[in-house]
């Protein structure tokens, strides 16, 4: 192949009137054959080719199967009778060779043609063969395969074409990368997408890439014409430009001597050319009409892309977005698709996850360790959603192996060329958390950037640095933790200084806090490829520890904890200013590495009814209202004291804003109120915008929110917990003994029928750590202690009327449940159930917890493994928990009414 | 002729663009310093079982060799270990690599490990694996050690100013090393951390940030807002005492 220099003998321009309408009528210059429809099929389980023994393609296949399509859709493969825990299930296996035929007649009139067979994605292998003989293989992941069969197609003649589709790794990569992983998408074996055999003249335009230039208003285009004809042909490239209320024609001579010649030309665009970014998602279409002639016979090709008018450049701290920082607000995106098993390749699929997105505030989603198709791409262009792309690449994948290394050289310029026009492809990354030879890492960062400087660029996630670097996802930089996996009790913490280095820093995976599942999920994958079979596994458990009827309370309670811990962790992120965004794991379930349902959505991306969507815009939004103060519980001799700042990330500062901050009880009724300095707030940052002060005296109603809003408009709110100071707790009286031992005396107050308060110092309790978090990601591929995931209040028990709470936890449980200890009760009785119920693990649903009441040898008993002797004066929220139990233990209200054993007592206290 | 002409034009632009700045280190601080409670047991514990989170355990025994070099073995160390026979550096172990030679006279020896954790492991069949520090069995010369001190070491949160530097290092082993210098006008400017081997950094008493020689990234940004008119104070802690007498300043970062 030859590089010749082009001479352009011309250049016109014109522009259209606007609003006209400009229709190019097209000679027919390109035939398609749509190749959907009814294959024939085998698989190949055996791989003949090893054997050399009767390959497929010499044989007319026996069965059928319909394209597009996978094997899991016709049941076919290995029918898998295990109930994965660790993932959803997949029926049908398979992984191997699998065979698809057709014969085809390739038209007569296209003697002459280029002829292409194009699929739009297939996993992962695919290879050609043209009656019996292999003519190409492709083994793109990333990117559509497109095999040229111009020299083996006859035009005229019917041919047999065999598909080899090969989904076994190809390279000895990361098993776990989300393009070929079990755990979300399955490793699927089929075509997907557009699938055709099309013909086009010989002079045709190969590759086309349009770079925009924000500062003059133009874009520069490049083209790859390829020619064919072994001639030299002339002719011109008609440029047709088309937006809304826009459209332009340009075009320029072309003359071509060799195979391929490289075009490079600047289009200006006028002044009326409107930038795009995510708040005006503009976009625009350019058509290239090639049309040439050698003097004997003429050639007409178009080719033509979506573009918008933005740049993106590496800022300070933040990823410039047409010389303006922006702040992501994102998601991890891990294809997990349950409903097909695949990465859906039409528009509405992703149209659905782009305007979730929206609606929940975001701009951003992180694909990670894959290459989502192009349908993701024309949606987020469309609503404007900046994406991290990656290859699948992951772990070890950078230690040395050269055909390994060869696939991802390949790899990463197929994803630039293929995705690369589009505004929304802003960073590209190598893939996740790699580890290996970290120069191989730097070349292809290097190569990235110099091949295409529309997106920024980065080695890998969360690993090693390199020069090349554009930008760093990171759990830490080399100044601290950048990672915000939980929420704190106070709010006057940022990660500003540990994301300040020399490129800009987006926190890794934040999140990932651990739900209890929902078991009516199960029924949702009737229609699937993969089943939640783990789930019918965890559901007989807790149905076997006689729990079953409080699946769905787990799950609501700690789903409301990590509702909250979400809230804590993107506020934390937004007072942030110094870091360029983060990227939530996850809005949706993660269903493999363990199962991890740390999602508000589940893995079918459908609500699970925790937080609507206008609550979480509070607080992940290009604007939010933040406050900064100290704690969440107070005594009501306090003073309450915020510090307010506004996240400012949309398209403009906010002129002369009113602020107002508000206190309301649960009633909601309005106990304070005021205002700040009315001002201007700037865009493109955080800002403090003033502090007040509440005292909390005569606050009555234990629980009250504090309100800020701008101009009445961008609200966000935080509930405080108010106490009044208690003395004397825990005193014992003649009928009620409040002890630390269970020892002779207690035992006699239990026989003489009286009230027992047994409150053992935590470190007396054998049993797990008690903690106010729910587990990260999930129990059962992190399984460190404790392994629980949360707690169920029994809020409306009476020992609850005078310590207001939900049946969740909420903040106000943050020093309860640091001092406490989880006390193992699977072996009380069924029926006792702790009022302080902590949930456990799914995989091990035991039951678990923290306060309990019962019966015992005559007596009334009450459990609690919290610590009451440490530190008491600054704890009021414990103080308040004390009081109440007091007022219940000595009133009539106190009747336990499932009676233990002394053995089980004896069980979880130390000897 | 030319060269006579060239040269000071040359120094000159070196020392005004080019030649970063160099900080001369003075003085050490002991890492005794930093000591906190000894852990005693007959086997290495995990920076888990020590309650610990992460950062820095000294992993502590004593050695009889028979010969001048034996092999030691480790069965897991997360991440790092830099070890020292006598307070002389013998070498450093990871989980990729856990075998060393110690070379010393033959009789009784205190073998130190000084144990970094630097993350958690996060893919990988390790994954469920979330041990961290000197764990499983070390031998040497094939037999097991056994009865280990472990100490973990205050670096993050010992008050700097309390530290006690000398002018002369009584050891080898790791220490606080600080370094005085008065800025010259620069923007933006990086810490060149360059032949220095693991560790942590401080500016005028703020934590400037870590660094490691396997890392490409060999640099740590310095906030301008972190820096005084006068003399600037910087403190590194160094855990393999690379014997650096000097590091420098670097307008622009720094990778390998």
């Amino acid at each position: 192949m030859h590089e010749y220099k082009i001479s352009i003998y011309k250049y016109v321009k014109m522009i259209c009137v606007l609003g006209l309408l400009v229709q190019a009528t097209l000679l027919k210059a390109q035939d398609v054959i749509d190749l959907s429809g009814t294959w024939g099929f085998q698989t190949d389980v055996m791989d003949f080719r090893r054997g050399s023994l009767s390959p497929r393609y010499n044989h007319v296949l026996q069965g059928t199967i319909k394209l597009p399509g996978i094997t899991d859709d016709y049941q076919i493969g290995y029918q898998n009778p295990y109930k994965y825990i660790d993932r959803l299930t997949r029926k049908y296996e398979y992984m191997g060779p699998a065979w698809y035929q057709r014969d085809i007649e390739i038209p007569a009139d296209w003697k002459g043609k280029k002829i292409f067979l194009y699929f739009e994605r297939t996993h992962w292998l695919s290879s050609i063969f043209v009656d019996t003989k292999e003519v190409s293989s492709i083994d793109y992941v990333s990117v559509p395969h497109n095999h040229d069969l111009s020299s083996f197609l006859k035009p005229g003649k019917k041919h047999r074409i065999t598909i080899c589709i090969d989904n076994r790794f190809q390279y000895n990569t990361h098993k776990w990368n989300h393009a070929h992983t079990e755990f979300t998408q399955i490793n699927w074996n089929g075509i997907l997408g557009d699938m055709k055999l099309l013909a086009i003249d010989p002079v045709y335009v190969e590759d086309l890439q349009v770079y925009p230039d924000i500062t003059d208003q133009s874009i520069k285009v490049k083209l790859r014409v390829n020619n064919a004809t072994k001639k030299q042909v002339k002719g011109k490239i008609s440029f047709a430009i088309a937006g809304t209320n826009y459209s332009l024609k340009n075009e320029i001579a072309l003359a071509s001597t060799d195979s391929v010649t490289y075009v490079e030309t600047n289009i200006p665009l006028g002044k009326q050319i409107k930038l795009w970014d995510e708040f005006n998602p503009n976009l625009y279409r350019i058509s290239c009409q090639l049309t040439t002639s050698d003097g004997k016979n003429s050639y007409r090709h178009e080719k033509s892309t979506t573009f918008g008018m933005r740049e993106v450049k590496q800022g300070k701290n933040h990823v410039l977005l047409n010389n303006r920082p922006i702040h992501l607000r994102g998601n991890v995106e891990n294809a997990v698709f349950p409903k097909t098993g695949y990465a859906p390749l039409d528009d509405a699929s992703w149209e659905r996850i782009m305007l979730l997105m929206k609606e929940y505030g975001m701009n951003h989603l992180r694909f990670h360790s894959w290459c989502p198709p192009a349908a993701a791409f024309r949606m987020a262009d469309k609503h404007g959603i900046y994406f991290e792309v990656e290859m699948p690449m992951w772990g070890k994948d950078a230690e040395p192996d050269e055909a390994r290394y060869n696939f991802f050289r390949r790899e990463i310029k197929a994803i630039l060329k293929e995705y690369g026009n589009h505004p929304s492809f802003v960073l590209y990354c190598n893939g996740n958390e790699i580890t290996g030879n970290f120069d191989f890492i730097e070349e292809l960062t290097a190569e990235g950037r110099k091949a295409d400087p529309r997106h920024l660029y980065s080695g890998s996630t969360a690993r090693t640095r390199v020069k090349s670097d554009q930008y760093y996802v990171s759990q830490q930089t080399n100044k601290g933790a950048v990672k915000v996996y939980e929420g704190q009790p106070g709010t006057d913490w940022d990660k500003n200084v540990e994301s300040d280095v020399d490129v800009p820093v987006i926190s890794h995976e934040s999140g990932q806090r651990c739900i209890y599942p929902n078991f009516d999920e199960i029924k949702k994958y009737a229609n699937s490829p993969v089943e939640a079979r783990n789930f019918e596994v965890f559901r007989d458990l807790l149905q076997k520890n006689g729990m079953l009827d409080q699946a769905k309370d787990f799950f609501r309670a700690s789903g409301a904890l990590t509702v909250l811990e979400y809230k804590a962790v993107i506020e934390a992120l937004l007072r942030s200013g110094k870091s360029a965004g983060f990227q939530l794991l996850s809005m949706n379930d993660f269903p493999g590495q363990g199962y991890a349902p740390v999602g508000i959505f589940d893995p079918f991306w459908d609500s699970k009814g925790l937080v609507t969507a206008e609550k979480f815009r509070q607080f992940c939004a290009p604007t939010v209202t933040l406050l900064r103060y100290d704690k969440s519980s107070f005594f009501n001799t306090e003073t309450f004291r915020g510090k307010a700042e506004v996240y400012n990330f949309s398209n403009s500062a906010i002129e002369n804003a009113k602020i107002k901050w508000w206190l309301t009880d649960t009633a909601g009724k309005v106990l304070q109120k005021g205002t700040l300095k009315k001002q201007t707030i700037a865009n493109d940052s955080v800002s403090p915008v003033g502090k007040f002060e509440i005292p909390l005296k005569n606050i009555s109603s234990q629980k009250v929110t504090v309100h800020l809003a701008v101009n009445d408009t961008i609200k966000n709110s935080w509930d405080i917990w108010v106490y009044p100071k208690h003395q004397d707790l825990m005193q014992s009286t003649a009928n009620v003994l409040y002890t630390d031992v269970y020892d002779d005396v207690a035992k006699r107050q239990l026989a003489q029928g009286k009230t027992v308060v047994l409150y053992p110092s935590p470190d007396k309790i054998k049993g797990r750590k008690s903690l106010f978090h729910n587990h990260f990601w999930n129990p059962i591929m992190f399984a460190w202690a404790p392994m629980t995931i949360g707690n169920l209040v029994h809020h409306k028990q009476a020992m609850f009327k005078d310590f207001l709470t939900s049946y969740h936890t909420d903040w106000q449980w943050w020093d309860i449940l640091n001092h406490a200890k989880v006390i193992e009760m699977q072996h009380a009785p069924q029926q006792l159930r702790p009022f302080i119920q902590v949930i456990d693990s799914y995989d091990n649903n035991q039951k678990l917890g923290i306060g309990f009441e019962a019966k015992l040898n005559g007596g009334k008993l009450l459990v609690m493994a919290l610590d009451t002797k440490n530190d008491m004066d600054n704890r009021p929220a414990t103080q308040q928990l004390l009081y109440s139990i007091d007022n219940y233990v000595k009133s009539a209200k106190f009747s336990p009414q499932v009676a233990v054993d002394e053995t089980f007592i004896q069980s979880f206290l130390t000897k | 002729m030319v060269k006579a002409v060239l040269w000071p034009i040359v120094a000159f632009f070196l020392s005004q663009t080019l030649m970063a700045q160099e900080i001369k280190v003075e003085g050490k601080a002991s890492v005794s310093q930093v000591y906190k409670k000894t852990v005693e047991a007959e086997s290495a514990l995990s920076f888990n079982d020590l309650d610990i989170e992460s950062g820095y355990v000294l992993y502590q025994t004593e050695i009889n060799t028979d010969t001048e070099s034996e092999e030691l073995e480790l069965e897991n160390v997360r991440d790092y270990a830099v070890v020292y026979v006598d307070g002389r550096l013998q070498g450093t172990l990871s989980d990729q690599d856990k075998t060393l030679t110690i070379i010393a006279e033959p009789g009784k020896h205190t073998l130190q490990f000084y144990v970094e954790n630097i993350g958690r492991i996060t893919y990988g069949p390790e994954i469920t694996d979330n041990s961290k520090g000197l764990f499983g069995t070390v031998s040497l010369a094939g037999n097991e050690l056994q009865n280990w001190k472990m100490i973990p070491l205050d670096v993050r949160n010992y008050p700097l100013k309390d530290l006690v530097f000398e002018q002369k290092a009584v050891n080898g082993g790791p220490g606080f090393y600080r370094g005085r210098f008065e800025l010259n006008p620069s923007s933006k400017s990086y810490l060149n951390m360059t032949g220095w081997g693991m560790g942590e950094v401080w500016l005028n008493q703020k934590y400037l940030g870590s660094y490691w020689e396997e890392e490409k990234q060999q640099s740590i940004l310095i906030p301008s807002e972190h820096l005084i008119s006068g003399q600037n104070e910087l403190v590194i802690f160094e855990l393999k005492n690379n014997q650096q007498k000097k590091i420098s300043l670097s307008p622009i970062p720094v990778f390998k």
